[in-house]
């Protein structure tokens, strides 16, 4: 009998049927009242009319709406779509199939990412048509406030989507790292918002006790730095509301920061499911 | 099928054992204990058992969903652990779950893709076992909208698509109604009759009975009886005669001429149907197939 190789089209199919999962379960239209919420939101402050400034402030509000609800979404898409597969004993009958365990995981991977793209998409282009409809009135009514012409660059706004794409996909593949051995979905989606505060308030740790805590704790909070990602790292919001461009290296280098988390969590993931019993 | 292949059995445990650890200290829970059983290619074979006496931890070991704690198994060869021991093997599981968003058609297609058919190939073979199962008609329904005799259905469909030679019915007919648990019957002899080995667990003894050609009955995860249906049920040394009634003095008369030739009369019965058998006269075999009629 021929080896059965790993294979990326039965990767692609069980990530295709997540995600199929997920749309089916009305999962997007949570998004699109976000969505809608976020551009009543930003006609509200249509009112105040507090200049360049209100542009920052609105790129704020959209990038962090983005940050909170795409990290709940994460977690919780994460932990759903995989236990759902247990819990219903679907995955026994995929994995009675000649299907790899690394292929299963790799696909529901692949699927929670993938929402989360349809989601940053969904929100950085409605972002960006806000701010820039909101520039123009702008500029219409307060010229002088914008002597140089258009602040917003459209190219950093959608990168600095992207990166907060990239933040969600690390989020994911540690959400599935922790999905692999929990028992529970409870106890997955809780650890999951533990790893995401850990992962915001790292840098503040290893920051303070690199100026003055015992070699101890700063041993540990190397540690823990070297563990879980910063995710300070992703925010170019601050900037990009700013109109100070985003530096292409920079994001380069968080890309790459962010695909050997993917790959080291993931990794995890596949080796502690391995021989899970299903 | 080659001579060669098919004198490997299609399933092969040898001395296999099975512990779970329970609690958090850990007890040992012995689920299967030194199970040896050979499944010839080619037979329909029952595994029988009370609720928890290791069937379904012996057949999630078998396709390789759980690692035996010793012994080994072995499925047309080759040892359960291996994905490609699992690329001959279809498996409906108990009370079938499936992915509920997908209609029927969708979830065969899928899996039949994940098994590697492709193409031009994969459409027909779609259609041809939802046709053979008999839900061509709720094909493009949602499985969530399904009857649970046609979840029993759909699941055969998704076993069958990619041709296995190997069939695990982990409790086909649970929860289903006598017509449904007659159309499987129907649908596994059919199996069988392709040359298919089927290994089927049920609750259903008349079923087992009807259409396995061996059975293996375990009992707190030991094999405690294992051979042919026909060995194990029949009574070669004694006969029934089934004729017109009698009267009282043709029954004197019988016994009389039976204890000339030192035989005894030992029973005197008339025979009845069986509930099931009316069930099925009336309510008719030919609504099997009807996809509302399976559950």
């Amino acid at each position: 009998m021929s080896r059965v190789h790993f294979s990326l089209i039965r990767v692609l199919l069980i990530a295709r049927n997540t995600l199929l999962e997920a749309s089916r379960q009305k999962l997007f239209s949570f998004l699109l009242l976000l969505a809608l919420g976020l551009v009543g939101g930003a006609q509200s402050f249509r009112e105040f009319n507090f200049g360049a400034s209100e542009l920052k402030f609105l790129a704020d509000l959209g990038y962090g709406a983005m940050a909170f609800f795409g990290a709940a979404l994460t977690i919780t898409a994460t932990a759903q779509l995989f236990f759902s597969e247990i819990e219903n004993r679907t995955a026994l009958t995929l994995l009675a199939k000649p299907v790899w365990r690394a292929e299963f995981m790799l696909g529901k991977y692949l699927g929670v990412v993938a929402v989360t793209a349809v989601f940053c998409a969904l929100m950085t282009v409605l972002l960006v048509a806000v701010l820039w409809s909101r520039e123009s009135a702008l500029l219409r009514d307060i010229p002088d406030s914008f002597t140089q012409g258009r602040t917003l660059r459209i190219a950093d706004l959608l990168l600095a989507g992207y990166l907060q794409w990239l933040k969600l996909t690390v989020l994911a593949a540690f959400t599935l790292l922790v999905a692999s051995f929990s028992r529970t979905q409870l106890f997955t989606v809780v650890t999951g918002f533990f790893v995401l505060v850990i992962c915001h308030l790292q840098y503040l740790a290893r920051d303070a006790y690199a100026q003055g805590g015992s070699t101890f704790a700063q041993v540990a909070a190397g540690f823990v730095g070297l563990l879980f990602p910063n995710f300070q790292l992703f925010n170019f919001a601050d900037d990009v509301g700013a109109g100070i461009p985003v530096a292409w290296d920079r994001v380069a280098r968080v890309s790459v920061y962010a695909l050997g988390h993917v790959a080291a969590a993931c990794g995890l993931a596949v080796f502690s499911f391995r021989k899970r019993e299903i | 099928m080659s001579t060669v292949a098919s004198a490997v059995p299609a399933i092969e445990l040898r001395g296999l054992i099975k512990d779970f650890s329970v609690g958090l200290r850990g007890v040992k829970l012995r689920a299967v204990d030194d199970l040896s059983l050979r499944v010839p290619a080619g037979q329909v074979f029952g595994l029988l058992g009370p609720n928890g006496s290791g069937k379904s931890t012996t057949i999630k070991i078998i396709l390789g969903l759980l690692e035996p704690t010793a012994g080994g198994c072995r499925v047309f060869g080759l040892p359960s652990t291996q994905v490609e021991a699992r690329v001959d093997v279809g498996y409906l599981p108990e009370s079938p779950y499936f992915y509920r968003h997908l209609s029927g058609r969708e979830l065969v297609r899928f899996y039949a893709r994940i098994c590697g058919l492709g193409g031009a190939k994969v459409a027909p073979r779609v259609a041809e076992v939802i046709d053979w199962v008999g839900l061509t008609e709720a094909a493009d329904r949602l499985v969530g909208t399904y009857s649970k005799g046609m979840l029993q259905r759909i699941g055969l469909a998704q076993a069958l698509v990619h041709d296995p030679r190997l069939v695990i019915l982990d409790e086909p007919t649970s929860g289903v109604d006598p017509v449904g648990a007659a159309a499987i019957s129907e649908l596994i002899l059919q199996l069988k009759a392709q040359g298919k080995t089927v290994l089927i667990t049920s609750h259903l003894l008349t079923q087992i009975e009807e259409i396995c050609d061996r059975v293996a009955i375990l009992d707190r995860g030991r094999l405690i009886l294992e051979g042919a249906v026909c060995d194990l049920v029949g009574r070669a040394e004694r006969q029934a005669l089934i004729v017109e009634k009698l009267s009282p003095s043709e029954l004197q008369e019988l016994r009389g001429w039976l204890g000339l030739r030192g035989r005894t009369l030992e029973a005197v019965t008339a025979p009845r149907a069986r509930l099931d058998q009316i069930f099925l006269e009336r309510v008719g075999r030919g609504e099997a197939k009807n996809p509302e009629g399976g559950g």
